[in-house]
């Protein structure tokens, strides 16, 4: 078994799990018994530190009996997250959980990432200090919304690409965060958590609703939400959720805004709440649609193609939809009709 | 098209539905299947056969134009909507297609089909074999009927592949988004000595080595390939127009292309001549290297469709009259669409060619004239779907 210290550091491992079975510690002993007051205390910090700092951070751990905590403290925020309820505070919370593996996988060994990749689902070759990821996992994990990562930058052969440690520590990191996203949404919340943590879930939940609001408040430079037709709507939503929106997904999304005059730090802003927000770089995307660094200054796809990519949604068309090949015509369209009104 | 013009047709197509045997995809019971009839301007959609015998009395009944089925597998494949359908998993469909072809305005028919074929041949090897590494059995390959050809990957690893993600497979075959500085790299070549600590003084731009994998390797062998082709003919760069290179540029490049800088080009592996050279370079061996006639409506390759149709292999183009035909790998060199995508006799017909013209089939060279005339059943076909000539 590896040691405790390195089951802190990672306490998704299945060895960590299997270790806390070993314990024996029933869930109202460690929701209620003073023993593991401390594990409680560890767990609360992850959620809040995910939230606000978008890293579970670290604890200072200085005996067996604060490793034992902080690998404890791992099942007690994920039974908060639950019982918060909130897609938004969920995905938030699992992004600080994969940050704050990837910033201590960095520094592991090639075969210690390998190790922990079989774990969490994504294989990969290891020849020394290199990694070999097969480039449908590559796809499937990398931000490849960054040129750099983009696969035509990357040395691909015989359907693998070799990647840094560093690199695939990343690509670990999004696999992580699906999981966890994934796990949790198909949990619910128990009672006893709810007994145990009536004051922080109270506050937690207040944070969410908070969040929430920001964001449906704000108008997003002049544009009304009310108007957005239901493919952007859709898009905004997914954002406010805290998902991540694929590629085409957020060209066609900034584009829109753009046709509409909505200006580029505008824009950015809407997407400072995403989870992974990343200024300087979604900067550099978003001022390439709106043709501020790139001479072309690109259309806003059209009804037809944002259903080739399965962006429009065809339940919700309504009849504004029926009459436009752009949604840039619908928000025109419904803008004139509720002004009519 | 008259009507004795589709009776003709539907007749010849008929006789073939009867006798061939249509080879069915796997999986076809998750499929959604399509038919669009003679004379129709409606599709029919949303059909789905469980048996396959049931799929060969419809089509035989029904002699379809044009026949297609979904790349993906469905839970209800002829559920009316997309969504009721609950999508499985799909196929990875590349299409290429004469029609999207740079360059190729104005060629023939012929030759068209003949470059479409180089390029599939570059998609299915260097990058479908090479790069991505699929196994040759995962690799389904046809002549799509028309103007072009179709590879399926039936690998169940891309099943699941969504759109944004085949997406990411376009970008690469395309070469979308290559990034210089990845591509060229800094090499620091001297130091000197600031206030006691080393710092580079001197850099240097290097090409990729062509053993390299992926795009840079690409890139590499690229470059070499032009700089001998622009030395080979006598520093001739005027046909470098090929390459999209425009007149003004050509004009500049032979006055910044010097021997000198082709030789340090050529044997030091260097680059950094003049931005404009390497830009060049770098634009140049992209359009050598990559695929560039993917199909797709409005610019949107079918490859990120995940719920596409697509022609059924063994069936007919309705628009010549040519079988969707299946081409071993090994095969591709030798194919020749205009005789082995043929499946009608030589039996004489008469037909009304409205406007002179030449075309070679089944190694034959006709020279029509325009006005009534006997021709071969298949070439009586190719004309009237085609539109080129009337039954009479
Ligand atoms: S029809 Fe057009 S405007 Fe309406 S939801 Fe679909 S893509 Fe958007």
């Amino acid at each position: 078994m590896r040691d405790l210290k390195t089951l802190a550091r990672y306490p998704f491992l299945s060895e960590a799990k299997e270790y806390v079975k070993t314990l024996n510690v029933s869930v109202d002993e460690l929701l209620l018994d003073l023993t593991y007051e401390k594990a409680r205390i560890f767990g609360v910090e992850r959620v809040e530190n995910a939230v606000q700092k978008k890293n579970v951070g670290e604890r200072r751990l200085l005996s067996e009996a604060d490793y034992l905590a902080e690998i404890l403290s791992y099942p007690v925020a994920r039974m908060i997250v639950v019982c918060v309820d909130d897609a938004y505070f969920l995905r938030k919370y699992a992004l600080g959980e994969s940050v704050h593996a990837y910033l201590n996988l960095r520094n592991e060994s090639a075969d210690f990432l390998a190790a922990v990749g079989g774990d969490i689902g994504l294989s990969v070759k290891v020849d020394g200090d290199r990694l070999y990821v097969h480039f449908i996992d590559y796809i499937r994990y990398a931000p490849t919304r960054y040129r750099d990562w983009k696969m035509v930058n990357r040395p691909l052969k015989n359907g693998y690409i070799v990647v840094s440690r560093r690199d695939f520590a990343r690509l670990l990191q999004e696999c992580l965060r699906r999981r966890i996203v994934e796990e949790l949404e198909e949990r619910s919340c128990s009672e006893t958590v709810q007994d145990a943590f009536p004051e922080e879930l109270g506050r937690f939940r207040n944070m969410a609703a908070m969040q929430r609001k920001r964001f449906e408040a704000q108008p997003v430079g002049r544009i009304s939400v009310t108007k957005l037709p239901p493919c952007m709507k859709d898009i905004l939503a997914s954002m406010q959720a805290g998902e991540n929106i694929p590629h085409m997904g957020r060209f066609a999304f900034v584009a829109f805004l753009n046709a509409l005059g909505v200006n580029s730090g505008e824009i950015l802003k809407l997407f400072s709440t995403a989870p992974d927000y990343d200024e300087e770089r979604t900067r550099y995307q978003v001022e390439h649609v709106t043709g501020r660094i790139s001479s072309t200054k690109y259309a806003p796809p059209g009804c037809e193609k944002m259903r080739t990519y399965g962006l429009c949604p065809r339940d919700k068309m309504d009849d504004i939809c029926k009459r436009v090949k752009n949604p840039v015509v619908y928000y025109r369209l419904k803008s004139k009709e509720m002004r009519k009104k | 098209m008259e009507d004795n013009s589709i009776l003709f047709l539907k007749k010849r197509f008929a006789r073939y539905y009867r006798n061939e045997k249509i080879e069915l995809p796997e999986r076809f019971g998750k499929r959604e299947f399509a038919f669009m009839p003679f004379g129709a301007k409606m599709m029919r959609r949303h059909l789905a056969f469980s048996k396959r015998s049931s799929f060969i009395s419809f089509i035989q009944r029904m002699t379809p134009a044009h026949a297609y089925y979904s790349s993906a597998f469905y839970q209800k494949p002829d559920a009316p909507t997309m969504d009721e359908k609950e999508w499985m998993g799909a196929e990875l469909i590349f299409d290429l297609d004469l029609d999207h072809l740079k360059g190729a305005e104005g060629i023939s028919y012929e030759e068209g089909l003949k470059l479409v074929k180089e390029e599939f041949r570059k998609l299915v090897e260097e990058f479908l074999l090479d790069d991505f590494g699929f196994s040759k059995n995962k690799l389904l390959l046809y002549f799509s009927g028309g103007r072009g050809y179709h590879c399926h990957v039936v690998d169940p690893k891309v099943f699941k592949l969504s759109s944004s993600e085949r997406r990411e497979i376009v970008d690469y075959i395309t070469g979308a988004d290559l990034d210089e500085e990845t591509l060229f790299r800094k090499r620091v070549v001297e130091k000197t000595k600031v206030k006691g600590r080393m710092l580079p003084s001197v850099s240097r731009l290097e090409i990729p080595r062509p053993s390299e994998p992926g795009w840079r390797g690409r890139v590499g062998r690229g470059l070499i390939a032009l700089l001998k082709e622009v030395t080979s003919e006598g520093n001739n760069i005027e046909h470098l127009k090929r390459y999209g290179i425009n007149r003004k540029d050509i004009e500049r490049l032979k006055k910044e292309l010097t021997k000198e800088r082709m030789l340090r080009i050529a044997e030091d592996g260097v680059i950094d001549q003049s931005p404009f050279i390497r830009r060049f370079f770098l634009k140049a061996a992209i359009q050598k290297a990559a695929i560039s006639s993917m199909a797709g409506e409005t610019d949107e390759p079918v490859t990120c469709d995940i719920k596409r149709l697509i022609r059924l292999p063994s069936s007919l183009h309705g628009k010549t009259g040519f079988k969707v035909c299946r081409i071993k790998i090994d095969e591709l060199e030798g194919f020749e669409p205009l005789r082995d995508a043929i499946v009608f006799s030589d039996e004489k017909v008469e037909v009304d060619v409205a406007a002179p013209l030449k075309i070679r089939m089944m190694e034959e060279s006709f020279n029509l004239r325009k006005g009534k005339q006997r021709v071969p059943e298949y070439l009586a076909v190719f004309l009237v779907a085609r539109r080129m000539a009337k039954v009479i």
